[in-house]
């Protein structure tokens, strides 16, 4: 049987990183890939002369060069090079304030620029707004501390340090800005943003929103040069670089036991004996499908129990690659969030029940931050929306279509009514993308490509506190957009190294304490 | 770190429930039952019954078009039960053991979607000159053979977004296939557009699913068919070729969509017909091209690498094996005659599945192929089906679900 000290199975965000940490540890480590290439949503696919980008809106904590955020620098710390170019603005909302007015509203990048922008659209909110910005930045250098401390912050240097988050951090992020009693008109513009995150505002912790926000803002947010699969093949290639083994159209089966204790993977190219396996998949599915049943820890049945099956973020995207100058369609902004009001919890609601009261979607062109996106006179265009189960969940093959259609009209209305873009005479190549498309490329539940939804009860704080407990089975360490640091690119990124720090200490200690 | 700014919140907050984070949420964990994890989920189910690894199937029945010099192949389920539904216009890539070998080859699917749900495709094959897979089908498949296939692919089909409402079909010979599935699609209802099919063919006589094309046409008004005839002049038929006038004679009033399958060599002279018509590139839609079986005429070719034998070492997961590679060949045959299950689809250099590491060695990847991701092209990765090799070559492939 072949050996390795490591397998990752999924080299999608979280994989990626954790294999790079595991062979930076110096442990030999296997990469395994049910699909043909990297990166798991973090790819790409082509139609015509185009490349499109699935999936990557924003990427947060880049930061310049000079400047670098916590991205850049685990990038860095990797040795993976990319290509990175800055997205201009933080977004354009168009939607409606809780009185009713009208919203359109663009904010800049950059605290300060982001402040006197609010100030213009909300008069008088600038003390408050630098206020909440501190308190963002005192929640952001907090989330690194706790990340840097894995599971053993000091009480003492955060009640010292970090007094305002350990005051707001647990409280649901609607609840912090009365507390703070925000401009409601502030309120209603900086939730905009939650759908990144995919729990509305009365449900969301406020150390999770803010630590989000402050990535975003600060220093503004990055794509790749050449879409996402650039950053997966650059980190594919930093990981053989290192000494690490990858094999593509690998799926892995079973995990493989020695008392309670993990020693391999069985997998669709043969077995591999591992000491330690790092599966960026979903925990339902690890623990429901992968570990055998007497092994399955009672803790992770009640965990999932009360997670209850509510995964976040179920993807829809429709993506347009046009034949025309963005400017030529009246294209303006990079992102465009459109929705039917600033009341997240209404918004949420009418997501989940699916098309008839959807009315939220993300508009984006990748050619307003990155001209040379696709090729000279052209631009590509994507619509994203989160869908909900009661339209996927019918099996019927004849009506899939259909259904994709009209999802897809919906969101094209949306798109007309508010911004009155219209592709209309210039689209050369569509694709569509549903649930199932998600599922069945990533194999994630549902196609959610969030994990569990990081709410309430389960935010990423407690999560991060509670990485002791939440790995339960010897040699077995989940990573993934469920994991301690949440969804997103980023969280997968930071949950992957964090992860991989924790099984590197595993075998670190169990080598020195002679049990394998 | 100090705060700058005194922050005015609080009053109503306090630090008490961010300490107790962890033990919230252990209670809310430890309040669940302990019940069996739930981890299978009706949309996975449904993405997996559309989109399979593969599929095992059946000849049902094969039915011999003579006329043509080729047979239909109806093809079931092995174990029964309804095919993986389809757009009309799409293909399944079969895989065929012959000899030593193991080959796919992509075939459009002839019948139209509402089949599958009875648990039927039919593929269209036709003998062709230096045809080795085609032929054996032809010599060799029958009724109770099993095959392997792949599901439904491929982006050929209408897409109402995209495509205007008329459509102008191009074919040549028995590239009408995807076509026929569409017009079967239109009369069953599955599809709403119109169609009119330019076939060419070279005689009258030996017109491939002639009878059926015409059976569709008769009945259903959204579809008409204008057969095209290179060596016979006719009445009731055009002569000649598929030409920029008669695409003229027979396009509609309004803005039409031109789709267009067929051979290498109608490929590039209807190319040159369309780009007379000054139609935007987003009107235009060719199915896949396949690739030259005379790589040495492509444009920046070595002449030295011609007729040349290299080795070839293929890594595949735990496996290596050592093989020879023609220089006239793709990386992909080298390997399917060799018998390595390398993973293939489309056979065009466009799907990408067959991408594969080159580790070491030098390549040709014809330019008119060439449907690598931008970073594929910059970390070399190569997509083997459409790759040449111009030297002794290491080449890490991806496994194959078979």
């Amino acid at each position: 049987m072949v050996k390795y000290d490591a397998v990752v199975v999924g080299a999608g965000n979280s994989g990626l990183s954790a294999a790079i940490r595991m062979q930076l540890g110096g442990r030999k480590t296997l990469l395994i890939e049910q699909h043909n290439l990297p990166g798991g949503c973090a790819t790409s696919f082509r139609r015509g002369r185009f490349e499109i980008e699935p999936s990557l809106h924003e990427l947060c904590d880049v930061g310049p060069e000079n400047n670098p955020g916590e991205i850049r620098e685990l990038f860095r710390e990797y040795g993976v090079k990319l290509n990175w170019v800055p997205c201009p603005d933080c977004f354009r909302v168009i939607s409606k304030y809780s009185d009713g007015t009208p919203m359109d509203v663009t904010m800049p990048d950059g605290i300060d620029a982001f402040i006197a922008k609010m100030e213009e659209y909300v008069p008088g909110s600038t003390p408050k707004m630098r206020e909440l910005f501190e308190l963002y930045e005192e929640i952001r250098q907090g989330a690194i501390y706790t990340a840097a401390s894995a599971g053993k912050a000091d009480p003492n240097y955060m009640r010292e340090h970090f007094p305002n988050m350990l005051r707001t951090g647990a409280y649901p992020v609607s609840k912090v800005f009365k507390a703070m009693k925000l401009p409601q008109k502030c309120q209603d513009i900086l939730s905009t943003y939650w759908g990144y995150l995919g729990v509305e505002m009365d449900h969301l912790s406020f150390f999770h929103y803010a630590s989000m926000m402050q990535r975003y803002v600060r220093i503004g947010a990055y794509i790749p040069l050449h879409t996402s699969h650039e950053i997966s093949t650059a980190m594919l290639e930093r990981f053989r670089e290192l000494g690490g083994d990858v094999w593509f159209n690998c799926r892995a089966e079973k995990f493989l036991f020695e008392g309670d204790r993990l020693c391999g993977v069985r997998t669709s190219m043969g077995d591999v004996a591992c000491d330690m396996c790092l599966p960026n998949i979903n925990a339902d599915i690890v623990y429901g499908k992968m570990v055998p049943k007497e092994l399955v820890p009672e803790r992770e049945k009640k965990l999932s129990a009360a997670r209850n099956g509510n995964y976040s973020a179920r993807m829809f995207v429709a993506y347009f690659c046009l034949d025309c100058d963005y400017h030529e369609l009246g294209i303006t902004n990079y992102s465009y969030f459109l929705s039917g009001g600033s009341d997240s919890a209404k918004e949420y609601a009418n997501l989940m029940g699916g098309v008839k009261t959807n009315d939220y979607c993300i508009l984006l062109c990748y050619n307003v931050a990155n001209p040379e996106f696709s090729p000279k006179g052209t631009c590509v265009c994507s619509i994203t929306t989160l869908a909900s189960p009661v339209d996927w969940n019918d099996g019927d093959p004849t009506t899939y279509v259909a259904r994709k259609e009209a999802m897809t009209d919906k969101m094209l209305a949306i798109v007309k009514e508010k911004t009155g873009i219209d592709f209309t005479g210039h689209i050369e190549e569509v694709s569509i993308a549903s649930p199932w498309t998600f599922a069945r490329y990533l194999g994630v539940p549902e196609g959610a490509v969030y994990g569990h939804e990081v709410r309430d009860w389960d935010g990423i704080m407690p999560r991060m506190m509670m990485l002791k407990q939440d790995y339960p089975v010897k040699g077995l360490r989940p990573i993934g957009a469920g994991g301690p640091r949440g969804d997103g690119y980023s969280g997968a990124y930071i949950t992957g190294s964090l992860v991989g720090k924790l099984a590197l200490k595993d075998l670190n200690d169990w080598a020195e304490g002679g049990a394998k | 770190m100090a705060l700058k700014v005194k922050i005015s919140l609080i009053g109503a907050l306090d630090m008490l429930k961010f300490k107790n984070m962890a033990a919230d949420r252990e209670k809310a964990i430890q309040a669940a039952p302990a019940r069996e994890i739930k981890a299978d989920f009706p949309i996975n189910n449904n993405a997996k019954a559309l989109h399979p690894d593969y599929l095992d199937l059946v000849v049902k029945e094969v039915v011999d078009h003579p006329e043509a010099d080729a047979k239909s192949f109806i093809l079931a389920r092995a174990e029964g039960g309804p095919l993986p539904y389809f757009r009309a216009g799409q293909y399944i890539s079969l895989k065929l053991p012959i000899g030593g070998s193991f080959l796919s080859r992509p075939y459009s699917i002839s019948s139209g979607p509402k089949w599958a749900l009875d648990g039927m495709y039919a593929v269209t094959v036709k003998a062709n000159p230096g045809g080795f897979a085609a032929d054996w089908m032809l010599d060799n498949l029958k009724a109770g053979d099993k095959i392997t296939a792949s599901g439904p692919l491929g982006d050929f089909y209408y897409d109402k977004y995209r495509d205007c409402r008329h459509v102008l079909a191009l074919a040549g010979g028995s590239s009408i296939t995807p076509f026929l599935s569409m017009a079967y699609a239109i009369q069953d209802g599955v599809e709403d557009f119109d169609m009119t099919i330019l076939y060419g063919s070279a005689t009258a006589d030996t017109i491939m699913l002639r009878k059926e094309l015409e059976e569709i046409a008769a009945a259903c008004p959204k579809v008409k068919v204008v057969h095209v005839l290179s060596d016979e002049e006719k009445e009731g038929f055009e002569h000649g070729f598929i030409t920029a006038d008669l695409i003229r004679k027979y396009a509609p009033a309004e803005e039409y969509s031109v789709f267009i399958c067929g051979p290498e060599a109608m490929y590039r002279f209807v190319g040159r017909e369309i780009e007379k018509l000054g139609l935007p590139r987003r009107l235009v839609r060719p199915e896949m091209l396949g690739v030259t079986k005379e790589v040495w005429k492509q444009p920046g070719y070595p002449a030295e690498a011609k007729d040349k034998v290299f080795r070839l070492t293929v890594k595949q997961g735990p496996e290596e094996y050592g093989i020879d590679a023609a220089a006239g060949e793709p990386l992909l045959v080298a390997m399917e005659r060799a018998g390595v299950k390398a993973p293939s689809r489309c056979r065009s250099g466009q799907c990408g599945w067959c991408r594969s590491r080159l580790l070491s060695g030098r390549v040709y990847a014809p330019e008119e192929n060439d449907g690598r991701r931008w970073a594929d092209k910059e970390y070399g990765y190569v997509h083997p089906c459409a790759t040449f090799p111009l030297s002794d070559i290491t080449l890490e492939v991806p496994g194959e679900y078979l």
